[in-house]
């Protein structure tokens, strides 16, 4: 179990850049409208998320489509989710947005399609993983449980109910 | 020309044990040539000739070797078909593409999964691929070879003989001298039979065929290993003339995902299978992150280089493994920075290098650094490559005279690059 404790100080972004492919991305996503709840992520993606849940605390769970430990955490997830809609999840896949037709079936079969959810939409992967934690090496599960203050601790492995629920104690299990 | 603050910090890290007078030596006498790159990106390719164009240029996880005669092979993935090219000036011009699979297939291609190719000494062209058949992890280990020097492939045939829909992933081939083609893989056959009598079965299996005709039949598939781990490529080195070390990552105490190492006979016979990493990396997820091997000197003995963030060791590091001994000595941490990761060894007379990538949080830089005396001692860190867009993992290939990267990026193309020494 890795567990490290960072503060939200402390990191860079090519803003400049980000914009410009933040606007490229934007533009492609309203050009082909989807049907499924999968948004586009790119390098200002997870500041957004965090703003969104500016003062609240919340978990975030990165998985894959080629990852077998993420299918373990996903289903738990999903039932933690249909259990409490109130449970402030943030799931990402770190597999291309040209592969979201593969990872809506996945979301769908451990009833997360319904949530918005989000897929890595920029081939340069490793400033995306960047973006949402500089030590974080790629290793899949990865996730981290966000304070109300946005400190957070993160975690590689499968993710227990009971992580969760001491960190969430009015979740309904 | 003289390292950077950071690179001579580095430096002073790797080498806390070496005399000074050494240090020095090395200062002065290190150096690769200037880089520059001839290679054109797939973006101006696209500009040119449309979206629909083939090349090394636009495919997917190349890798490369060269054939007796010093002619470079490149194989690739684009548009779920394998491709094949040949370059007779290493790299600067390229043939045009031949497709192996007539039909298309969901060939697997990533930083850990790409096609491999090597040509035996009279021709054949072989290659080897993972393709992909369903969401949830299956696979199949695919092959195909040219007779007629890369003008047409035969049908690919599966390699894994064990006709079940789960994962055969992972390929990983080598040819030995004695001509014995060893095709290796992450298998979860036995997985699958430990689950059907509700067994737990931490990770897959590894398992390997072996062909003595270049490619033209396969042996049974030979087990090698239980509980291996299920999503890092394997590292293939010579063992004598006729056997194959490999080196994967394994899992110990069904949570600790370091490597292990074996030796494979052309007879399904498994040696020498130890631990050949101690970095107690306790996870229960996927590292995506393979190590690399090539054989020292000492034929008993091994360069290995690998990541990890275990409790003991995290970051890149590099160490020699002794078959003899079973034992693994002269550790050196290689990179700890956060970013730092994908280590590519090549060995050509005295001179090994290594490579591998870092990222500071805007840019991908492509390090190297040298070893002149069997992996000792090194040479201080060279940043080679420097981009803004999307790169693969970095390989190093030998033709015999020298040692170049091979290594698929947005903004240079494919880019196959004479790494020299400058003394």
């Amino acid at each position: 179990m890795t567990i490290s404790v960072v503060t939200k100080k402390g990191r860079r972004f090519p803003t400049v850049l980000a914009l410009s492919l933040s606007m490229l991305y934007t533009l492609g996503g309203s050009l082909a409208a989807q049907a499924d709840n999968i948004q586009d992520f790119y390098t200002q993606s997870f500041e957004q998320i965090k703003a969104q849940y500016e003062g609240e605390p919340f978990v975030v769970s990165l998985w894959s489509i080629d990852c077998a430990p993420c299918r373990v955490e996903l289903k738990m997830l999903g039932e933690l989710k249909k259990n409490d809609p109130d449970f402030a999840l943030v799931v990402i896949s770190t597999d291309s947005i040209e592969n979201r037709e593969e990872a809506a079936d996945i979301l769908d079969s451990y009833e997360l399609a319904g949530i918005k959810t989000w897929m890595f939409a920029d081939a340069f992967v490793e400033r995306l993983r960047y973006s949402v934690d500089p030590l974080w090496h790629g290793e899949l599960p990865r996730s981290y449980f966000f304070k109300a203050d946005h400190s957070f601790e993160s975690h590689s492995g499968i993710l227990t109910r009971e992580q969760i629920g001491k960190f969430f104690p009015s979740i309904e299990q | 020309m003289l390292p950077t603050l950071g690179q001579a910090v580095l430096f002073m890290r790797i080498f806390p044990m070496t005399s000074r007078a050494l240090v020095l030596l090395a200062l002065f006498a290190w150096g690769f040539s200037a880089q520059s790159v001839s290679a054109e990106s797939c973006a101006a390719l696209r500009e040119l000739h449309g979206n629909e164009i083939v090349s090394v240029h636009c495919g997917g996880a190349p890798s490369a070797s060269f054939d007796a005669q010093g002619r470079l092979w490149v194989a690739f993935v684009q548009d779920k078909h394998v491709y094949v090219s040949y370059s007779d000036d290493k790299g600067a011009s390229y043939s045009e593409p031949v497709q192996v699979n007539e039909v298309a297939e969901d060939t697997e291609f990533n930083g850990e999964n790409r096609p491999k190719i090597i040509v035996a000494p009279q021709g054949e062209v072989m290659l080897s691929w993972t393709t992909k058949t369903s969401s949830n992890f299956t696979g199949l280990i695919r092959f195909s070879r040219s007779v007629d020097g890369g003008k047409t492939f035969e049908v690919p045939r599966t390699v894994n003989d064990d006709g079940l829909t789960t994962g055969h992933r992972f390929d990983s081939l080598f040819l030995s001298d004695s001509g014995n083609l060893y095709l290796t893989w992450i298998d979860k056959r036995d997985m699958e039979a430990s689950l059907a009598v509700g067994d737990a079965y931490p990770g897959a299996a590894i398992y390997y065929a072996v062909s003595k005709d270049f490619g033209k039949t396969f042996s049974p598939n030979y087990p090698v290993s239980q509980n291996s781990c299920e999503c890092c490529r394997i590292a293939m080195a010579p063992q004598g003339d006729d056997k194959v070390a490999i080196l994967w990552r394994q899992i110990y105490d069904s949570q600790i995902r370091d490597h292990a190492v074996a030796v494979l006979g052309p007879e399904g016979e498994v040696s020498g299978l130890d631990r050949a990493t101690v970095d107690d990396w306790y996870i229960d997820a996927c590292p995506h992150h393979g190590p690399s091997m090539v054989q020292a000197q000492d034929a008993n003995q091994y360069h290995m280089a690998w990541f990890s963030a275990g409790e003991l060791h995290k970051g890149i590091y590099y160490a020699r493994y002794d078959l003899g001994q079973a034992d693994s000595n002269q550790l050196i941490e290689v990179d700890a920075t956060p970013g730092a990761g994908h280590p590519s060894l090549a060995q050509h007379g005295d001179e090994l290098l290594l490579a591998w990538k870092g990222f500071n949080g805007v840019a991908t830089q492509l390090h190297v650094m040298s070893s002149m005396d069997d992996g000792k001692s090194w040479s201080p860190v060279q940043t080679v490559f420097n981009t803004e867009q999307a790169s693969d993992h970095p390989l190093l290939i030998s033709d015999g005279k020298a040692i170049y990267l091979s290594w698929s990026t947005a903004q240079f193309g494919y880019v196959f690059k004479e790494l020299s020494h400058d003394d």
